[in-house]
C-alpha cells in the first residue's frame, strides 16, 4: 500500500491495514468481492458497521458473515452543493439507504450507474467495490436499472 | 432540588462575519454584560461554553478557559465546553442547570459560539461530514443535506408532503427573521417563488429548504432561585429537560420519517414538567431544514403524524396558530451557528417572556416555552421547558 495522499485529518477513508483496525477482515472480505460484517453468537445480533464487541450483550466472541450482494433503494438524494473538500469535483454524485434483502438492514452508500433523476424508490443495485488510488479499497452500489 | 432560572441574555449579529471566533466570544459576553447592569464578572462562578467544532473550524482547542479569558470570567466552580454538534449550546444549558439545581452553582453564564465560515467553504462542509459516522456515513458524501433530502423524500413519500409545505416552513421563518436585527437573513425578504425556484443542494431541497453556514454568538445568564429577582422581575424558569439518543449509524435508524427519539424526549419532557403540548405557546425548534421542521411539529405533539406539511401550510405554527413556532426566525432565518443556535432559542425565550421582541413576533401574555434542538442524524434530541412563573 502506497502512503495515503491526503492528510489523516481531511482522509474520510477508515483505515484498513490491520496495524490501525480490528475490523481489518470487513476489507481482506471486501477485496474477495464479499460485504461482511460481524454477528453475535450469543444473542445474535447483526452489526452495521462491523464492531470488535456485542453492543447489546458486551461479548467479544463475534463471527463474521456474508451480506447480500444485492438490495433495493429506500431512500435517495444527490449532492449538488456544499460537497466536502476532495469531494469537490464530484457534484450530482448519488446516495442513498440500500436495503439488503430480508436482514432488515439499510446502509448507506454512494449508488454509481445513474443519475439521480433516472432512478426511483425501489430500484435494485448491487455491490460494487473499488480501489482507491493510495490502494485502499471501499464499497458503493452500482445501479442495475 | 434548586429552581434555576434564566435571567439575562444576550446576542452577536449572526452571519457571514469579518469577525474571528475570539471576536464572537467578546461580542456575545458584551451583549450579555450590557443587558444586566447588576452583573460583573467577579460574581460569575461557573462558565459552560457551547461549541461544536472549534477544533476543525477555529483551530483551536480547550476554548473554555480561552472565552473565560476573554469574558474576564475567572470560574471557580465549573469551567469546560459542551460538545452535542448542532445541540451544544441547548446542553451547555442543561449542564449550567444541573450544577445550579445541585446546589454546587449560583451563578453561571452559558455562551455558545462558532465560526463557520472559512476561506475554504469545502474545508468548512467537511467538519460537517464528520457528524455523522465519517467511516462509514460521511465518506460516502453523508452530509446534512443528503440526509434531510432523503428524510423529505420518504415523508413526501409516505405522506403526501409537498413542496409548497415545506416552503410555507421557510416563508414564516423568514418573514419572522425580518423582525429579528441580529439574524442572518434580517434583510433579506423571500418569495415562495424564489424559494420553490432555488437551486437544489441535494434533492428534493432546494437552498430555500436548508439553513445556512454562519458565524455567530449568544450568551446568557442562569441563576439560583434566591438571586433571579437581583438580575430580573421576569425570569424564564427551567421547569423540565430532556435528552434521548438511540443511534449514530444511519443503518440504525428506527425509521427516517418517525423520529422516535423525538417522540419519546417530548413525551418525558412534558411529564416532567407536569405539561401537554397543547400548553406550550412558543417552540424554538430546530429547523435546520424545512422538513425537519414539518416533523418536529408531528413528534412534539402539536399535530397527529404524518400531519406536519397541512399544519405548516395552514399557518398552526405562526402567530394565531396552535403554537408559534421559532419567532425569531429559527435556524433558516437567523443561521445555524452549531454551539450558538440553541443559546439563541433561550434568549428568544426569555425575551418573549419579558415582552422585548418586535409585536410583529410578540406572543403576548406566552407563559409556557419549550426550546428542541436534534443533532447530527436527528440521533439526538435536546428539549428544554421553560415558564414565566415559578
Amino acid at each position: 500500500m502506497s502512503a495515503p495522499s491526503t492528510p489523516f485529518l481531511l482522509d474520510f477513508f477508515p483505515q484498513e491495514d490491520a496495524k490501525f483496525t480490528r475490523v481489518a477482515p470487513f476489507f481482506t472480505h471486501l477485496r474477495e468481492g464479499r460485504l461482511t460484517t460481524t454477528k453475535c453468537p450469543a444473542d445474535g445480533s447483526v452489526h452495521w458497521p462491523p464492531r470488535v464487541s456485542c453492543p447489546t450483550c458486551h461479548r467479544d466472541q463475534l463471527t463474521w458473515i456474508d451480506l447480500p450482494k444485492e438490495g433495493r433503494i429506500y431512500a435517495f438524494s444527490a449532492l449538488y452543493l456544499g460537497l466536502p473538500l476532495g469531494m469537490e469535483k464530484e457534484a450530482g454524485a448519488v446516495v442513498g439507504l440500500v436495503e439488503l434483502g430480508d436482514t432488515g438492514l439499510r446502509i448507506f452508500s454512494r449508488i454509481v450507474g445513474k443519475k439521480y433523476e433516472e432512478l426511483k424508490i425501489g430500484d435494485p443495485v448491487r455491490l460494487d467495490p473499488f480501489p482507491l488510488p493510495d490502494g485502499r479499497v471501499f464499497y458503493r452500489f452500482m445501479s442495475k436499472v | 432540588m434548586r429552581k434555576v432560572a434564566l435571567v439575562a441574555g444576550g446576542m452577536a449579529t449572526w452571519g457571514i462575519r469579518p469577525a474571528t471566533w475570539s471576536d464572537l466570544v467578546q461580542e456575545a459576553g458584551t451583549a450579555l454584560f450590557s443587558s444586566v447592569p447588576n452583573l460583573e464578572a467577579k460574581d460569575v462562578d461557573s462558565l459552560f461554553v457551547g461549541a461544536a467544532q472549534p477544533e476543525r473550524l477555529a483551530f483551536q482547542s480547550h476554548v473554555a478557559p480561552m472565552a473565560a479569558e476573554l469574558l474576564g470570567i475567572r470560574p471557580t466552580r465549573f469551567i469546560r465546553r459542551v460538545e452535542l454538534a448542532c445541540a451544544s449550546g441547548q446542553s451547555a444549558i442543561h449542564d449550567a442547570y444541573a450544577a445550579i439545581a445541585a446546589g454546587l452553582s449560583d451563578v453561571a453564564v452559558v455562551l455558545g459560539v462558532e465560526k463557520m465560515n472559512l476561506p475554504s467553504m469545502a474545508e468548512a462542509t467537511t467538519s460537517m461530514a464528520n457528524v455523522l459516522d465519517r467511516a462509514w456515513d460521511g465518506v460516502h458524501g453523508g452530509t446534512a443535506p443528503p440526509f434531510f433530502a432523503m428524510v423529505a423524500q420518504r415523508h413526501m413519500q409516505e405522506y403526501g408532503t409537498t413542496p409548497e409545505q415545506m416552503a410555507a416552513v421557510s416563508m414564516k421563518n423568514h418573514r419572522f427573521a425580518n423582525t429579528n436585527p441580529t439574524a442572518q437573513f434580517y434583510s433579506k425578504t423571500f418569495t415562495l417563488e424564489k424559494l420553490l425556484g432555488s437551486p437544489f443542494v441535494s434533492p428534493p431541497l432546494r437552498l430555500g429548504d436548508c439553513s445556512s453556514m454562519t458565524d455567530g454568538s449568544a450568551a446568557v445568564l442562569l441563576v439560583g432561585e434566591e438571586l433571579a429577582r437581583k438580575y430580573t422581575d421576569t425570569p424564564a424558569w427551567i421547569a423540565a429537560t430532556s435528552q434521548y439518543s438511540d443511534f449514530h449509524n444511519l443503518a440504525n435508524m428506527p425509521s427516517l420519517t418517525h423520529w422516535v427519539g423525538l417522540e419519546k424526549a417530548a413525551q418525558d419532557l412534558y411529564r416532567r414538567g407536569r405539561t401537554s403540548p397543547s400548553n406550550v405557546q412558543v417552540a424554538e425548534v430546530h429547523d435546520c431544514f424545512t422538513i425537519s421542521e414539518i416533523i418536529e411539529y408531528e413528534e412534539l405533539g402539536f399535530c397527529a403524524k404524518g400531519k406536519g406539511g397541512a399544519f405548516a401550510a395552514d399557518g398552526q405554527g405562526d402567530l394565531g396558530g396552535k403554537v408559534v413556532v421559532n419567532p425569531r426566525g429559527g435556524l433558516l432565518g437567523c443561521g445555524h451557528p452549531l454551539g450558538a443556535t440553541g443559546v439563541g432559542q433561550a434568549v428568544e425565550v426569555l425575551h418573549q417572556f419579558q415582552s422585548k421582541v418586535p409585536e410583529k413576533r410578540l406572543v403576548s401574555g406566552a407563559r409556557e416555552a419549550l426550546t428542541h434542538n436534534l443533532s447530527g442524524s436527528a440521533n439526538a434530541h435536546t428539549l428544554t421547558l421553560y415558564r414565566r412563573e415559578n
